[in-house]
């Protein structure tokens, strides 16, 4: 089947799937869990896929994303077009903050700075309890409401059960991965690649490696808050716990199977390890081991792909540019001349 | 009717590595449009100059100035170029290749030479998300350039190969396409014709021919003899981080001080 | 009560200092932060524990026969998952790494069971539970004094050998500069081996001396206190084995301090606070060299 039919057929099978007699409230609930974590997957792949960083604590702007979703809420009600931005903003700004003084370090410091910094977030959460309620967690937080008011009164929309959340989870996957394939097929994302292979050709060619790995950061950071602040409107309930360094390993764990950098592939990982974490969830008790026990898996998988399958279990579906016209031009003009383009 | 300024100015430069002393008050003036060589046995401190040149290293001490060639209209200026960092002095107008190939070997030969381009392009953030009209020029005005570079070292027939499926005369050609990219006025080559054949290093020389044809000016580290005797009009010889001679390749080939460090004490007066 | 603090401090700094010299000695040799390491730091305790109740051992053998078997997993690890990744990009060690740290963890979980175990009492010399002195308020226990005079003898030990052994010659030079000790004739696999060995040794008397102080270990013990030991020991400057020792120290006093007069709740918050601190305004801790990406 040709490829372009490809796209068009996912939108659709998408699209249909929440009106199938099977999508009950459970599948759909881990096919949206699934979503969200294909939209974590895809923004920690920016700092170790495109910049051969490795972030530890990509988690914590999960949670400052989500918390802040939630307080804005919680305490002020604030309107869905304010909340995402402002948690998006607040993400990014963290990642920026953090990434300033210590993307100019060797890259082992960063990965150290960015668990640090995901383990205070997590005690900031925990004892804060004034503003977060603590390790009871954060209950009563409404769900998504689309106020579309000011064009026409009647237009609000209170979302309910998980149908809806289906579509705006997919909606954000939708803009997430189109933003990706975008900035991987960019000037910023070549330059990206230019630092992952070599920093100083890089910096021989003109970028500026430390402004492009702080914007990476920033990207990232405010994927991740972007997914929080879904993940808040759609659980309704927050604590610390769902915050901690497990998180931040499962999505690493995302990547690296399915390939540092390879965006279908962070995507594909995603969705198998949330598929295999609910059909351990069933195992593990019938062996007499505890829930946590699956990490052990998880751990395996990552020695395991470093050792024998680096590039990641799915071999690049489409190479970044594979899909730019200009560069499809350019391969049939070579083929016309008998070029050899392997 | 004054001689045209140098291009680039190496004024007393020192460098330190801890205890030792890598460079000793080296200067040399490199004129546009020539090709000139810098020659001297192992470790005598030649990629020195060059990480100096561009940023990778500061000097302990010395100025490095250049003087990019005027636009019309205007009068040239020098800039000191000592102490800034590698993609500043890149977009000033010099580029280069390493004496042990650094390519971004796992992308496409297109991609390396496209990431040349980069400190001449400007699309941002903003631009890449959105597709932005003029992003889309800009890229497609990318592909060309880069095709072009890659036609002038001849590895367009290879264009979307990984680099690492290069041969490695060909690696050598393409990361020279890599630093033209980037329009440099002056490009230091770190021994381009190290591990090639006779036949790869023929092609070079009328290569660096071509580049000068191109109004790009050339400084080349070589140990291959017969070629830089052949395609230098001047040469700069250090050794142990000083420069011992400095002239035209006939009158540094009988130079007692170079032929002694090149062949050890004693040789010069056999 | 400072000085009682103060004292609590420098117990707990010594032993984080014990762990740190283990992080330190392996970035030393090849630039790697093994977090597999506080996981070997448990294993230690684990398998002290083990021996004391299944093959009913004494204290002390089981003390030094835990240190053994941890030698043997530190060099395993190093064998099975990060040998063969030598010539690959750093973040591909890392990542491994970090999965090792996680399976080891999970597998002692599966093996020892979740939930924290107290260390069998009736094994410990029953001495060590009393107190020594007490000097102007400050109470001292022999267990106290047991862990500095251990933590000392196992400096001085490290330090002999470093200095004063052809082995630990060979380390330094590697630490320097990898090609340059190989075509000197330096056995690389060997020595890193041998590093190896030595560091996860050390951890697994640091997981010891901990389980009993506290009275408890669990498989989780190993994340915090590897998280503390690795902030020790960029503290003191990483790849610095004098570093990593004034490190511990300075970072257990700041965090009984910090516990004491700031926050108990930010106890394990202090460690991170200085880890991020450190990094951003003096990465090459205090004493080590500065760690500033080579372009
Ligand atoms: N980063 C560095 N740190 C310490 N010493 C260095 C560094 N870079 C170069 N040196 C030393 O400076 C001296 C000059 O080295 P350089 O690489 O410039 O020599 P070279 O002339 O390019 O030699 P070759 O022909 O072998 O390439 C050598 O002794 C080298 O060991
Ligand atoms: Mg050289």
């Amino acid at each position: 089947m040709p490829k372009k039919f490809l796209l068009p057929l996912f939108l659709a099978v998408a699209l249909v799937f929440p009106l199938l007699p099977f999508a009950n409230d459970y599948v759909l609930h881990v096919v949206t869990l699934v979503m969200v974590y294909m939209v974590l997957a895809m923004g920690l792949n920016v700092l170790p896929g495109f910049c051969g960083l490795l972030d530890l604590g990509f988690v914590g702007f999960y949670g400052v994303g989500a918390y802040t979703a939630g307080l804005l809420t919680v305490h002020y009600g604030v309107s869905l077009w304010i909340m995402v931005p402002a948690a998006v903003l607040n993400g990014a700004l963290w990642g920026v903050v953090l990434g300033a003084p210590t993307l100019r370090l060797s890259g082992d410091y960063f990965a150290i700075v960015t668990f640090g910094f995901a383990e205070l977030v997590v005690l900031f959460l925990t004892n804060e309890i004034w503003l977060t309620r603590g390790p009871l967690g954060l209950p009563g937080i409404d769900p998504v409401s689309v106020d579309l008011s000011f064009l026409n009164p009647a237009w609000i929309y209170e979302f309910e059960g998980e149908r809806p959340y289906f579509y705006l989870g997919l909606a954000m996957l939708a803009l997430v991965y189109v933003t990706m394939r975008r900035l991987e097929d960019s000037r910023l994302g070549r330059a990206w690649l230019a630092i992952r292979e070599d920093q100083l050709a890089a910096a021989s060619c003109g970028v500026n490696i430390y402004a492009y790995k702080i914007i990476a950061f920033g990207i990232s950071a405010g994927v991740g808050a972007l997914a929080g602040c879904f993940f808040a409107r759609w659980t309704l309930f927050l604590s610390p716990d769902m915050f901690k360094f497990w998180e931040s390993f499962l999505i690493l764990c995302m990547v690296v199977l399915g390939g540092l950098g390879n965006i279908h592939g962070a995507m594909v990982g995603a969705a198998i390890l949330i598929a295999l974490g609910e059909v351990l969830r069933v195992v593990l008790p019938q062996l007499g081991l505890p829930n946590e026990a699956r990490f052990l898996v998880y751990g395996l998988i990552m020695i395991f792909i470093m050792r024998f399958k680096p590039k990641g279990f799915f071999p690049k579906i489409a190479a970044a540019g594979e899909a730019n016209p200009l560069i499809k031009r350019l391969r049939a003009q070579l083929e016309q001349h008998g070029g050899t383009s392997r | 009717m004054t001689a045209p300024a140098p291009l680039l100015k190496v004024d007393q430069v020192y460098k330190r590595f801890g205890g030792l002393m890598a460079l000793t008050d080296v200067s040399f003036d490199i004129m546009p449009g020539r090709i000139q060589g810098l020659i001297g046995p192992n470790g005598a401190g030649k990629t020195t100059i060059f990480n100096c040149i561009t940023g990778v290293y500061k000097p302990t001490q010395g100025e490095i100035l250049l003087t990019p060639p005027p636009a019309s209209g205007t009068t040239a200026e020098s800039i000191r170029i000592n102490g800034k960092k590698p993609d500043k002095v890149v977009a000033l107008g010099i580029a280069r290749t390493f004496q042990n190939i650094r390519l971004f070997s796992s992308l496409t030969v297109l991609d390396n030479v496209r990431i040349g381009r980069h400190c001449r392009t400007s699309s941002n953030l903003v631009g890449a998300m959105l597709r932005l009209g003029s992003q889309r020029r800009e890229e497609a005005t990318i592909i060309d350039a880069s095709m072009k570079w890659l036609k002038f070292v001849g590895l367009e027939r290879h264009a979307l190969a990984p680099a690492s499926s290069l041969s490695y005369g060909d690696q050598r050609r393409l990361e020279i396409a890599r630093a033209l990219a980037t329009e440099p006025a002056l490009l230091l080559l770190d021994e381009p014709a190290a591990g090639m054949n006779p036949r790869e290093t023929a092609d070079l020389d009328q290569l660096i021919h071509a580049i000068l044809d191109e109004g790009v000016t050339v400084l080349l580290i070589e140990h291959d003899m017969k070629l830089v005797m052949k395609i230098c009009e001047q040469l700069i010889v250090l050794d142990h981080g000083e420069r011992i001679a400095y002239g035209p390749p006939a009158a540094i080939k009988d130079d007692p001080k170079v032929v002694e460090a090149y062949l050890g004490r004693g040789a010069a007066h056999a | 009560m400072l000085e009682q603090q103060l004292v609590n401090g420098l117990t707990l700094g010594v032993i984080y200092a014990l762990i740190a010299v283990g992080y330190t000695m392996v970035y030393g040799v090849i630039e790697l932060i093994n977090f597999a390491h506080g996981e070997v730091y448990m294993i230690g305790a684990f398998l002290c524990v083990t021996f004391i109740t299944a093959l009913g051992l004494p204290f002390y053998v089981s003390m030094l026969l835990a240190m053994g078997c941890a030698a043997g997993i530190g060099v395993t690890i190093d064998r099975v998952a990060y040998k063969p990744l030598r010539a690959s990009p750093r973040l591909a060690v890392l990542i491994t790494a970090i999965g090792m740290s996680i399976f080891l963890q999970n597998l002692a979980m599966i093996i020892w069971g979740s939930r924290p175990v107290p260390f069998p009492q009736d094994a410990v010399p029953a001495y060590l539970k009393e107190t020594a002195f007490t000097f102007s308020g400050v109470h001292l226990t022999w267990l106290q004094l047991f862990i500095f005079a251990v933590t000392f003898s196992m400096m001085l030990l490290l330090y002999v050998i470093i200095n004063h052994t052809r082995m630990g010659t060979a380390m330094r030079a590697l630490a320097q500069n990898r090609t340059c000790s190989q075509l000197m004739g330096v056995n690389v696999n060997r020595v890193i081996a041998f590093t190896f060995a030595l560091g996860s040794s050390m951890g697994a008397v640091a997981g010891v001396l901990v389980a009993v102080y506290y009275n408890t270990l669990s498989p989780t013990m190993g994340y915090v206190a590897g998280v503390k030991a690795f902030a020790a020991a960029v503290l003191g400057g990483i790849g610095s084995v004098p570093g990593a020792m004034l490190g511990g120290i300075v970072l257990g006093i700041a965090e009984a301090l910090g516990a004491g007069y700031v926050s108990s709740l930010y106890r394990d918050g202090v460690a991170y606070a200085v880890l991020i601190a450190v990094i951003i305004f003096r990465p090459s801790g205090l004493l080590g060299k500065a760690l500033v990406e080579k372009a």
